[in-house]
C-alpha cells in the first residue's frame, strides 16, 4: 500500500472530528445531517484503508453496504426535515423541544 | 321418618328467606309475603310431625362433615331431644304468628322483601342455635341472630337514631360473643371435641378451677345475648326496630338464647357451684334492676323491653338455682305473653296514631275492645296474677331459688319476690296509664289490619293457659314439662306442699300489693312533673352514661390518640416526607431533560470523550 496506514487513520480521525464539530456546533438540521454524513464517511475511509492493509475484501464490501444504507437514511432524514419544517416553519433543532421535562 | 328430614326445619325458612332476599322485590307482593309466612309455617308443621323423634334420648342427625382437621371435627349435626324439640316448636310457632302479624303491620312498607328476608333468616339462625349439636354450629347461629337483629333494629336506617341503636346492639352483644368464643376454644382444648352431647358427658373430667372460669365465660356470652347485667344497655334502644321485630327477636326468641345455651350445657354448668351462684346472682340483680327501671319508662315499648330483661333475669335465676324446668317453663310462657304484649303494643301505637308515649295515651279501652282485652290478658300474665301462665312459671323459679342449697339463694329469692311486686306495679301502671281515664293524645287512629288482631288470640290463649305446660302437683298437675325433659330437667323441687302454698301465697300477696299501689297512683293520670329518682330510673340507672364514661370515652380518647397522635403524625408523616424527598429529587433531575437535540448531542460527545479517556488510561497502564 502506497499510503501509510497511519496517514489514513489520521485523515479519518480529522474527518470524524470535523463532522462531530459540525454536528455539535450547528443548529440547522440539514447541517447536522451533513455532519453525520461526514462522520460516517470517516468511518468508511478507515474501513477501506484497513481492507487494503490486510488485503481482505470484506472492508470494501462493507463500505458499499454503508453507502447504500446511508443513502436510504438520508432520504428518510430529509423527508423528516421537510415534515418538521412544515410543522413549525423552521429547521432550527432547538425549536423542537417538546420532550422537555 | 328419616332423621335427616329434621334439617328441613331450619332450612325451609332459610330457603324462603334466600328467595325473598334474591328476588323478593321482583315477585308480586302477595307471593313474597306468602313465601315468608309459608316457610316458617311449614317448619312448624314439620316440627309437629317430627315430634315423636324427640322421645327418649332424642334423635341425632348428621348432614355432612363441615370441618375436619386433626382432632377437630365439626359435623353439621343436629340433636332433636326433649330440650330442643319444645324450644323448636315454640320458636317456629311464635315466629309464624309474628310473621302473620307482620304482614299486616308492614302492609304500607315499601321495602318488604328485605324485612321478610331478614326475618326468615333470623328464624333460620335461631333454629340453628336451638338444634345444633355442635358448639361451632351453634356459634354460627349465635352470630347469625346477632346480625339479623342488627339489620332489623336498624331497618328504618334512614333515621340515624335507628341505625345507631342497631350498631349499639351489635357491638354490645359482640362483647359477650367474644367471651363465648373464648369459652368455645377452651372447651375444645379441655374436652377435645365441640359436640354438646360429648362435652356434657365428659364434663366431670374437667378440673374444677377451669370449670368455674368456663362457666363464667359462658355466662358472659349468655349475658350479652340475653341483655343481662352488665351487658344490658342495648335492649331498650333495640326498640327502635319495627314492632314485630321487637316481639320476635327482642322478647320471644333471640334474647332467650343465652338461657337456652346455659340449659343446653347444664350438665357442665351445674358442676360449678360458684358459677351457678354467679348465674343466679346476675339473674336476680338484673330482674330487680330492670323492674325498677321499667317503673319510670314513658314509651310503651321501653316498658316492655325492661320487663323482658327482668323476666330473663328470672330465667337466669332458675338456671342458677338448678332448675332447668323452671327456666324453660318461664321461657315458654314468657315467649307467649311477651310476644302478645309487644304485638298488642304495636296495635295500640297504631290506634293512638303512632303515639308511643303512655302519658299521652289514656282511654284506649274504648277505642278497640279486642285489643284491650288481649293486652290486659298479656299484662296479667306478665304481672303473675294467679292461675295465669306467668304465675306458675315464676312460682316454680322462686321455689327453686328458695330451696337452693347455699344461704345465698334465699337472699336471691327475696330479691325475686320484691321484683314480683315491682313487676305487678309497673305492669298495672302501664295498663292504667294506657287504658284508664280519658284520651290525652290527639293522634288519629290508623286502620288496624285484621291479621294484626287475629294473630294475638292464640298467643293470649297460650299465655293464660301456659300453666298447663307444667302444672305443679300441689294443684293436681302432672308437671308435663318436667316429665318431658326427664334427665335434662335439672334439680327437682323437693319442698313440701305446705311450703309451696306459703310461697305461692307470698307471691300472690306481692302481686296484689303491686296492683293496689298502681291502682292508687295511676288510676287517674296526675301528670305530675317527675322527680330526680324518676329521671334516674327513666335513664335506666344512668347505665348508658356510666358505660359512656367508663368505656366509650376512654376508648374514644385512645382511638383519637392513635389516629391523630400516631397514624397521622408519625406514620403518615414518615411516609409523606419520604414521598416528598423522592419528589424533590425528581424535580431537580428534571432540569437535565431540556428536550433540545443539541444538548443531548453534546452529552453524547462528552460520553465519547469519557470512553476514549478510559481506554487511553487502560492502554497507558
Amino acid at each position: 500500500m502506497i499510503v501509510p496506514f497511519a496517514h489514513v487513520l489520521t485523515f479519518a480521525a480529522a474527518l470524524f472530528v470535523m463532522g462531530l464539530a459540525c454536528v455539535l456546533a450547528r443548529r440547522n438540521l440539514i447541517m447536522i445531517l451533513i455532519g453525520v454524513e461526514v462522520m460516517l464517511n470517516a468511518v468508511g475511509v478507515v474501513l477501506v484503508g484497513a481492507s487494503a492493509l490486510w488485503r481482505q475484501v470484506d472492508g470494501q464490501v462493507f463500505v458499499i453496504f454503508l453507502m447504500a444504507m446511508t443513502s436510504a437514511e438520508v432520504s428518510i432524514s430529509l423527508a423528516m426535515v421537510v415534515y418538521l419544517r412544515r410543522r413549525k416553519g423552521t429547521i432550527n433543532a432547538d425549536a423542537f423541544d417538546g420532550m422537555k421535562g | 321418618m328419616n332423621p335427616k328430614l329434621l334439617f328441613l326445619i331450619p332450612l325451609l325458612p332459610l330457603l324462603c328467606g334466600a328467595a325473598n332476599a334474591l328476588c323478593g322485590m321482583r315477585l308480586p307482593r302477595r307471593l313474597a309475603v306468602i313465601l315468608a309466612v309459608g316457610g316458617v309455617a311449614a317448619a312448624t308443621v314439620l316440627t309437629l310431625v317430627a315430634w315423636p323423634l324427640a322421645a327418649g334420648k332424642g334423635t341425632a342427625a348428621v348432614l355432612y362433615t363441615w370441618l375436619a382437621s386433626g382432632p377437630l371435627e365439626v359435623p353439621v349435626a343436629i340433636r332433636f331431644d326433649a330440650l330442643s324439640a319444645p324450644m323448636t316448636l315454640m320458636v317456629t310457632f311464635v315466629s309464624t304468628l309474628i310473621h302473620l302479624y307482620a304482614t299486616g303491620y308492614m302492609e304500607r312498607e315499601e321495602d318488604y322483601a328485605r324485612f321478610f328476608a331478614l326475618l326468615n333468616l333470623f328464624v333460620f339462625a335461631m333454629l340453628t342455635i336451638v338444634l345444633a349439636d355442635n358448639l361451632l354450629l351453634l356459634f354460627l347461629g349465635w352470630e347469625g341472630v346477632g346480625f339479623c337483629s342488627y339489620g332489623l333494629i336498624g331497618f328504618w336506617y334512614r333515621e340515624e337514631k335507628n341505625a345507631i341503636a342497631g350498631r349499639k346492639a351489635f357491638i354490645v352483644t359482640r362483647v359477650g360473643d367474644v367471651f363465648f368464643g373464648i369459652a368455645l376454644l377452651w372447651l375444645f382444648k379441655l374436652a377435645g371435641t365441640l359436640s354438646v352431647t360429648a362435652i356434657n358427658a365428659r364434663a366431670d373430667a374437667i378440673p374444677a378451677g377451669d370449670l368455674t372460669v368456663l362457666v363464667l365465660l359462658l355466662l358472659a356470652g349468655a349475658c350479652g345475648k340475653s341483655a343481662q347485667l352488665p351487658l344490658m344497655t342495648w335492649l331498650p334502644d333495640a326498640m327502635a326496630g319495627p314492632t314485630p321485630v321487637s316481639a320476635l327477636i327482642h322478647a320471644a326468641t333471640m334474647v332467650t338464647a343465652g338461657v337456652y345455651l346455659l340449659c343446653r350445657l347444664f350438665p357442665l354448668v351445674s358442676l360449678s357451684p360458684a358459677g351457678m351462684g354467679a348465674i343466679a346472682s346476675v339473674g336476680a340483680l338484673t330482674a330487680l334492676y330492670a323492674a325498677t327501671s321499667a317503673l319510670a319508662q314513658r314509651e310503651i315499648k321501653r316498658v316492655l323491653a325492661y320487663s323482658t330483661m327482668s323476666q330473663i333475669g328470672y330465667m337466669f335465676l332458675a338456671v342458677g338455682a338448678g332448675s332447668v324446668t323452671g327456666a324453660m317453663f318461664h321461657l315458654f310462657t314468657h315467649a307467649f305473653f311477651k310476644a302478645l304484649l309487644f304485638m298488642g303494643a304495636g296495635c295500640l301505637i297504631h290506634l293512638a296514631g303512632d303515639e308511643n308515649d303512655i302519658f299521652k295515651m289514656g282511654g284506649m279501652a274504648k277505642k278497640h275492645r279486642p285489643v284491650f282485652l288481649l293486652f290486659v290478658a298479656g299484662g296479667l300474665c306478665l304481672a303473675g296474677v294467679p292461675l295465669t301462665g306467668g304465675f306458675f312459671s315464676k312460682d316454680l323459679i322462686l321455689l327453686a331459688a328458695f330451696e337452693g342449697g347455699h344461704p345465698l339463694y334465699p337472699l336471691l329469692w327475696a330479691v325475686g319476690l320484691v321484683t314480683a311486686l315491682l313487676t305487678a306495679l309497673y305492669t298495672f301502671r302501664l295498663l292504667y296509664l294506657v287504658f284508664a281515664g280519658e284520651p290525652r293524645g290527639s293522634g288519629e287512629a290508623h286502620r288496624l289490619p285484621a291479621s294484626m288482631v287475629w294473630s294475638l288470640y292464640p298467643l293470649a290463649a297460650l299465655g293464660l293457659a301456659g300453666g298447663l305446660l307444667n302444672l305443679p302437683p300441689m294443684v293436681g298437675g302432672g308437671e308435663a314439662l318436667q316429665e318431658l325433659l326427664g334427665p335434662l330437667a335439672g334439680r327437682e323441687a323437693s319442698a313440701s306442699h305446705a311450703v309451696e302454698w306459703i310461697l305461692a301465697g307470698l307471691s300472690t300477696l306481692a302481686v296484689a300489693t303491686g296492683w293496689l299501689i298502681a291502682r292508687s297512683r295511676y288510676r287517674t293520670f296526675s301528670g305530675k312533673p317527675r322527680g330526680a329518682l324518676q329521671s334516674f330510673l327513666l335513664a335506666g340507672w344512668q347505665a348508658d352514661r356510666l358505660a359512656d364514661l367508663l368505656l366509650v370515652r376512654p376508648f374514644g380518647a385512645i382511638a383519637r390518640f392513635l389516629w391523630q397522635g400516631v397514624d397521622l403524625s408519625v406514620i403518615d408523616g414518615l411516609l409523606e416526607s419520604l414521598a416528598r424527598g423522592c419528589r424533590g429529587g425528581g424535580e431537580r433531575l428534571r432540569i437535565l431533560t431540556t428536550g433540545r437535540l443539541s444538548s443531548y448531542l453534546t452529552a453524547f460527545a462528552w460520553g465519547l470523550v469519557v470512553i476514549l479517556g478510559w481506554f487511553l488510561i487502560a492502554i497507558i497502564k
